[in-house]
């Protein structure tokens, strides 16, 4: 799995928050944000994969982190009251989706009003050369699925998110991690 | 576990408790009374995937790994 760190959004946690994590991985973001946001917080971890699910689920166990509960389900039908979190974050999840106007909705849906996106993500900065566009398919999924930075801010704003900001790493290469980060209005 | 939300329509969850651990609901089912729909509970883990997913996946899944 070509994944690509959240250290940005888990930094930017505070104690008490309410956190929901799109696509676990072996839950590592999970627990990083759990340590995070204390006892009187909590963070949930959405997978759609139950072998995800259950080893997280026993990580979290191994850990003895009582605030991160696990669920079993997609991120393009998030299985969540609105305005249930006050941030959502995800690391390399998104750009695997097929849909990914929906899953941008329902994070907004999710968010209460100022909840904050902060997502790790890989983005194309420019057209792939077709030996680029082969090695990628070759490489990992999320890299043929990447969106183009400018082209996922414009879907944030569509979606109603506001200081959309897209922090991209300095490369070469035409798929890149950054950063994204934006905001539901009050 | 109040947040928790039908993925198709998103109406509230009734929850049936069948084991518990601790303070954790380990086995029952969620029911959408909108849908008519229900969301078994397994080890622990609410599955909520949207049931058309669910079954197809649990289609292409060994028996023994069936509900209880």
């Amino acid at each position: 799995m070509a994944g690509c760190g959240n250290p940005v959004a888990i930094a930017g946690l505070a104690p008490g928050e309410r956190v929901l994590d799109l696509g676990l991985g072996g839950g590592i973001d999970c627990f990083l944000a759990a340590q995070r946001i204390g006892p009187a917080g909590e963070v949930w971890g959405l997978d759609m994969t139950s072998e995800m699910v259950q080893l997280a689920r026993h990580n979290a166990a191994t850990m003895e982190l009582a605030n991160v509960r696990f669920r079993l389900g997609e991120i393009e039908d998030i299985p969540v009251a609105d305005a249930s979190f006050d941030v959502v974050i995800s690391n390399c999840v998104i750009n695997l989706s097929t849909d990914k106007p929906r899953v941008l909705a329902e994070a907004f849906r999710v968010l209460a009003p100022c909840g904050r996106l902060g997502v790790s993500d890989m983005v194309r900065t420019r057209a792939l050369t077709p030996v680029e566009a082969r090695d990628a398919e070759a490489w990992a999924g999320c890299v043929a699925g990447a969106l183009p930075a400018a082209e996922f801010a414009q879907l944030l704003a569509a979606t109603g998110f506001v200081d959309v900001a897209i922090d991209v790493e300095d490369s070469e290469r035409g798929v890149v991690s950054a950063y994204i980060a934006a905001r539901r209005p009050a | 576990m109040e947040i928790l939300a039908c993925p198709v329509c998103k109406d509230p969850l009734t929850l049936t408790i069948a084991g518990v651990e601790g303070d954790e609901v380990m086995s029952g089912e969620l029911h959408c009374s909108a849908c008519d729909e229900w969301y078994p509970i397994r080890d622990g883990i609410p599955n909520l995937l949207p049931p058309e997913l669910r079954r197809a996946l649990e289609a292409n899944t060994p028996p023994s790994r069936a509900a209880p």
